[in-house]
C-alpha cells in the first residue's frame, strides 16, 4: 500500500465519523427540556412571536428534515446563526478560532519541552531520586483545577510580581497585526513586527503555561514508559558492548524509538488542551471559543454549541490523521499492516 | 524401574483461594509504595471529613444558604478558619459540607460510566463482526470531540444542576472503559480456558460473566481510580463556569465562581474550595498511580 492511498484511506475513514457527530449534536440540541425559543423572545413575547421565531429558524419542521437542513447548512458553510447576537455562527467562530488554536498549539509545545525531558530523565534514572521526583511533580501539578491555578497566576505573575500582562492577547492601545493567519506570533512574524511579536508572547506566556500542565503527567509517563523499553532492547546492549557513550544511545537512538508513542500522547493532548483553553479563556479574558461557548451553553443558544462541538471534532480528526501519517512515515509497518 | 518418589507441589486449593493469594501480593506491593499509601491517607482522611461534616462544620446550616450580613467578606480569623463570603457564609463550614457531595458526584459519574462502557466494551469484543463494528463506530463519534466540550453541551441542554451535571459527564464518561474492555475482552476470547468453558457448553453470559470479566478486572479498577480525580475535575468546572450545582450549594468549583469577582482581594473564598479540589484530585492520582504498579507490572518498572 503505498502512502498516498494510506492518507486517502485514513479520511475516508473519519468521514462516517464526522457524520455521526453531526447527528449527535443535532441530538443534543433538540433534546433540550428548557425554552431556547422562549428565553431568546424574551419574557413578554406572545404565542404569536414565539411562532414566528420558531418558522425562521425552521424549528417548527419535522426532526428528520432539520436535521437534513442543518447537514446541508454545514456542507455549503451555513452554520446557522446565534438565537442571541444574530450573528452567523461560522463567521463568529473564525473569529474566535485562532486564539484558541494560538493558545492551545502554545500549551501543547510547552508541555512537551517539559514532558519529554522529564519523561526522559525519569527513564534514566528509573526507579531513583530524579524518577521519584518527576513523578510526584507531574501528578501534583495535573490534580490543580486549571482555572483556579489560572486566577492564582494571574494574580502572581500579572499583578504581584508584574512581570506578564493578567489578560488579553494584546494590550487596547496595540493594534493586532495584520491577519493572514490569525495567530498573532505568526502574523506579527509575517510583518517582521517583532515588537509586536514580543507583547503577543508575554500575554500568551501565562495562560499556556497554566494550561500546559493539564497534559504534563501523561506525555511524561508515556515518554518514561516507552523509553524504559526501548532501553531493554537488544540493539541498546550492542550499542553498549561496542562503546557508543550512553548519551548517544539515548539521544540517538533509543529517544527516536520512544518518541513513536509521545506522539500519539501529545496529539491526544492537544485535544484535551483545547477543550481545557474554554476554562482558562474566561479567567485571562482570552478572546477565544472559550468565552463564546461559556455563553452560548448558559443561554442555551445552541447553534453556537453545535458549532464549536464540530469545530473541534473537524479539528481533533485532522490531528489524528496527522499523527498517523507522521506514525506510518516514521513506522513502516504501520503503512503496510 | 524403581518407583519415582511423588513430587509434592503445593497447588491452590481453588480458584479463589489463588485470587485471594493475588490480591494479597497486591496490597503488600501497594503497602509498600510510600506515595500511593500517602494518597490513600489523604482520601481516608476526605472520606472522614466527609462522614463528620455536620460534627466538624462550626456552621454546618450555611452550606444550605444561611446568610449573616453582619459578618460578610471577613478574611480567616478564629471564628471562621477560612473566612466569610460575599453573604457572609462560613468558607470553611462549606468547604467541609461540600466534601461529600464531591465524593459523591465523582461515584456516580465513574459507576454510571464504567457500567455503560463495560456493558457495550464486552458486547463489542465478545460479540465481533456488524454489532462490533457499529458499537465501535458509535465510540469513536464520542471520542472525536474532548469530553469537557460535549459534556458542556450536553448538561447545557439537560438544564443547569448537578443531577444533570453527573448524568452529561457519564454520557461522554463511558467511551474510554468501552474502548478499554473490548480490547481486553478480544484478547482474553481467545484464551484457552475461554475456549475450554465453551467446549464444555457454558452459555455465552455465564462465559462473558465467568471467564472472562474476572480477568479484565484490574485494568479496568485501574482506570477507575486514576479517572475518579479527573471526573471531580470536569465536575468542578462545569459548575465553575456556572452550568453545574447552583446556589446555595456548596459545591466547590461553584464557591470558585462565586470567590472570582472578588479575588484577589478576597482571595479566600475562591482559594480555599480550589485547594480541596486539588487534595482530591491529587489523592486518587497517587492511589491510581499506585494501583497501576500494582496491577500492571509492565508499567513501572
Amino acid at each position: 500500500m503505498n502512502i498516498r492511498f494510506y492518507i486517502l484511506r485514513r479520511i475516508a475513514l473519519v468521514i462516517p465519523t464526522l457524520i455521526g457527530l453531526s447527528i449527535l449534536t443535532f441530538s443534543i440540541s433538540r433534546i433540550v427540556p428548557g425554552d431556547p425559543v422562549g428565553l431568546a423572545a424574551g419574557p413578554r413575547a406572545t404565542e404569536e412571536i414565539k411562532e414566528a421565531f420558531r418558522r425562521e429558524f425552521g424549528l417548527d419542521q419535522p426532526l428528520p428534515i432539520q436535521y437534513l437542513r442543518y447537514m446541508a447548512g454545514l456542507l455549503s458553510g451555513d452554520w446557522g446563526e446565534s438565537l442571541y447576537t444574530r450573528r452567523d455562527v461560522i463567521n463568529d467562530l473564525r473569529v474566535f478560532w485562532p486564539a484558541t488554536l494560538e493558545l492551545t498549539t502554545a500549551a501543547v509545545i510547552i508541555a512537551t519541552l517539559l514532558g519529554v525531558p522529564a519523561g526522559v530523565i525519569s527513564a534514566m534514572y528509573r526507579n531513583r531520586l530524579p524518577d521519584h521526583v518527576a513523578r510526584v511533580l507531574s501528578l501534583f501539578f495535573v490534580s490543580f483545577p486549571s482555572f483556579w491555578l489560572a486566577m492564582i497566576f494571574q494574580t502572581w505573575f500579572g499583578r504581584d510580581l508584574g512581570m506578564f500582562p493578567i489578560g488579553k492577547r494584546l494590550p487596547v492601545l496595540v493594534p493586532p497585526p495584520a491577519s493572514t493567519t490569525g495567530l498573532f506570533l505568526i502574523d506579527s512574524l509575517i510583518q517582521l513586527d517583532f515588537d509586536t511579536f514580543l507583547i503577543s508572547l508575554r500575554h500568551l506566556f501565562i495562560p499556556a503555561l497554566v494550561l500546559s500542565f493539564g497534559a504534563f503527567a501523561s506525555i511524561t509517563r508515556i515518554t518514561r514508559a516507552s523509553m524504559v523499553e526501548a532501553l531493554e532492547k537488544d540493539f541498546v546492549r550492542m550499542e553498549r558492548a561496542i562503546g557508543i557513550p550512553y548519551r548517544i544511545i539515548i539521544f540517538k537512538y533509543v529517544l527516536r524509538n520512544a518518541l513513536i508513542a509521545t506522539i500519539t500522547v501529545i496529539s491526544l493532548n492537544f485535544g484535551w488542551l483545547m477543550a481545557g483553553a474554554i476554562l482558562i479563556e474566561t479567567i485571562f479574558d482570552w478572546p477565544g471559543l472559550g468565552i463564546y461557548a461559556v455563553e452560548a451553553s448558559l443561554s442555551l443558544d445552541f447553534q453556537p454549541i453545535m458549532g464549536i462541538a464540530i469545530l473541534y471534532g473537524v479539528v481533533f480528526s485532522v490531528i489524528n490523521i496527522l499523527t498517523d501519517i507522521v506514525y506510518g512515515v516514521l513506522d513502516p509497518r504501520i503503512r503496510y499492516g | 524401574m524403581a518407583d519415582l518418589p511423588a513430587i509434592e507441589v503445593e497447588k491452590p486449593k481453588s480458584a479463589r483461594s489463588a485470587r485471594w493469594e493475588n490480591i494479597a501480593r497486591g496490597l503488600y506491593r501497594f503497602r509498600s509504595n510510600k506515595l500511593s499509601m500517602l494518597g490513600l491517607a489523604m482520601l481516608i482522611f476526605i472520606v472522614l471529613v466527609a462522614i463528620f461534616a455536620p460534627v466538624i462544620a462550626p456552621y454546618p446550616e450555611d452550606a444550605a444558604g444561611k446568610t449573616r450580613v453582619t459578618a460578610r467578606l471577613q478574611p480567616p480569623s478564629e471564628d471562621f478558619a477560612f473566612g466569610t463570603d460575599k453573604i457572609g457564609r462560613d468558607i470553611f463550614s462549606r468547604v467541609v459540607m461540600g466534601t461529600g457531595l464531591a465524593l459523591q458526584v465523582g461515584t456516580v459519574i465513574i459507576l454510571l460510566a464504567t457500567t455503560i462502557g463495560v456493558t457495550i466494551g464486552a458486547i463489542s469484543g465478545y460479540a465481533g463482526g456488524w454489532l462490533d463494528d457499529l458499537l465501535m463506530r458509535v465510540t469513536d463519534i464520542f471520542l472525536t470531540v474532548p469530553a469537557l466540550v460535549l459534556a458542556i453541551a450536553i448538561s447545557a441542554a439537560l438544564g443547569k444542576g448537578i443531577i444533570n451535571t453527573m448524568i452529561g459527564i457519564s454520557l461522554v464518561w463511558w467511551p474510554g472503559f468501552a474502548r478499554l474492555t473490548r480490547s481486553l475482552v478480544l484478547s482474553l476470547r481467545e484464551e484457552p480456558f475461554v475456549e475450554a468453558a465453551y467446549g464444555i457448553g457454558a452459555g455465552h453470559l455465564r462465559i462473558i460473566f465467568r471467564h472472562i470479566l474476572p480477568n479484565a478486572v484490574s485494568p479496568i479498577i485501574i482506570k477507575m481510580t486514576t479517572d475518579f480525580g479527573f471526573a471531580v475535575l470536569t465536575a468542578a468546572a462545569l459548575g465553575f463556569i456556572g452550568l453545574g450545582a447552583q446556589p446555595p450549594t456548596p459545591e466547590w468549583g461553584a464557591m470558585i465562581n462565586d470567590g472570582r469577582r472578588y479575588f484577589p482581594d478576597e482571595w479566600w473564598i475562591a482559594t480555599f474550595p480550589g485547594l480541596a479540589i486539588w487534595l482530591m484530585v491529587f489523592s486518587w492520582n497517587l492511589i491510581g498511580d499506585g494501583l497501576r504498579d500494582v496491577l500492571d507490572p509492565r508499567s513501572r518498572r
